[in-house]
């Protein structure tokens, strides 16, 4: 199973490609949503779960969610707001445009963890 | 037209407490103790501004040796491996998250800016027309940090208007 990790800061990227790993994904990163959707554009086979920032240079989350929901191919991702953007209009917008889930930042392992298993995405035996 | 807003110090606490149980001291061994000396010294800081339905910034602020730490801890090595791009780009995310919960905080219709990280001390830089309106001081680990929020002068006229 791969997992894409889409945010601006390396530091985020690499917090959340630990945790994904520790649910035996293969995460690939990008740092904005254009550069994800260039990556998504080379894979033959499209990532199961996507974990995106809201405020990003070049190409924002909630537009890489749009892009996203409107392409056939990406139609099975799950697509997961990862950001600071905790406002209730912010979540609805997200929600509304096609995201899945929506965890703000700061968040501990094991609530990204309870998400993603709400999701259906943790194996049976990893322990939040 | 701008709103008076209410983040004091103990909100922004709240969220530096959050910070620190999810990233920099998740074991709880390494609180920021409080000093409340708006005056500490500081070495390196990064920012995030806001504006639209309030106008100011939020602005974290530390020793070179606790932004290492804190890059050491969001990326899981050793202090002596931290690169100046590993520590700016975590100075910019802490100031991104708790810039992002302070505007939550605040009327709708706020906008939250990408960060800006400046490795020289806070007072290097000028917020032209924003006064500081509450702020976090402590140590981590021996090491000065602070968080501080500051409201555009302007913005406060508007209000008194």
């Amino acid at each position: 199973m791969r997992a894409m990790v889409i945010d601006d800061s390396r530091a985020m990227r690499m917090i959340l490609k630990r945790i994904v790993e520790k649910l035996n994904f293969e995460a690939v990163e990008a740092g904005d949503g254009r550069e994800a959707l260039d990556r998504l554009e080379e894979m033959s086979e499209v990532p199961e779960l996507a974990l995106i920032d809201w405020n990003m240079p070049n190409m924002n989350g909630l537009e890489f969610v749009t892009h996203v929901r409107a392409d056939p191919r990406l139609r099975e991702m799950t697509l997961v707001m990862v950001t600071t953007e905790s406002e209730q209009s912010q979540i609805v917008r997200a929600l509304a445009a096609g995201a899945h889930e929506y965890v703000i930042k700061p968040f501990t392992e094991g609530a990204m963890i309870e998400k993603l298993a709400l999701l259906g995405l943790v194996p049976t035996g990893v322990n939040s | 037209m701008s709103v008076e807003v209410e983040v004091n110090e103990n909100d922004l606490a709240e969220m530096v407490e959050q910070v620190w149980s999810s990233y920099l001291d998740p074991e709880g061994l390494n609180p920021l103790i409080p000093t409340y000396d708006q005056n500490q010294p500081s070495e390196v800081h990064s920012s995030v501004s806001i504006t639209g339905s309030w106008t100011g910034h939020v602005v974290y602020a530390s020793s070179t040796l606790a932004a290492n730490r804190a890059a050491a801890a969001f990326l899981a090595m050793e202090v002596d491996e931290v690169s100046v791009d590993d520590m700016s780009d975590v100075l910019g995310e802490l100031a991104n998250i708790i810039g992002g919960n302070v505007k939550a905080m605040l009327p709708p219709g706020a906008l939250l800016s990408l960060p800006q990280v400046v490795l020289a001390p806070e007072n290097t830089t000028i917020y032209p027309t924003a006064v500081r309106i509450s702020g976090v001081y402590g140590i981590w680990d021996g090491e000065p940090v602070s968080i501080s929020m500051w409201h555009s002068r302007s913005d406060n006229k508007e209000v008194d208007e």
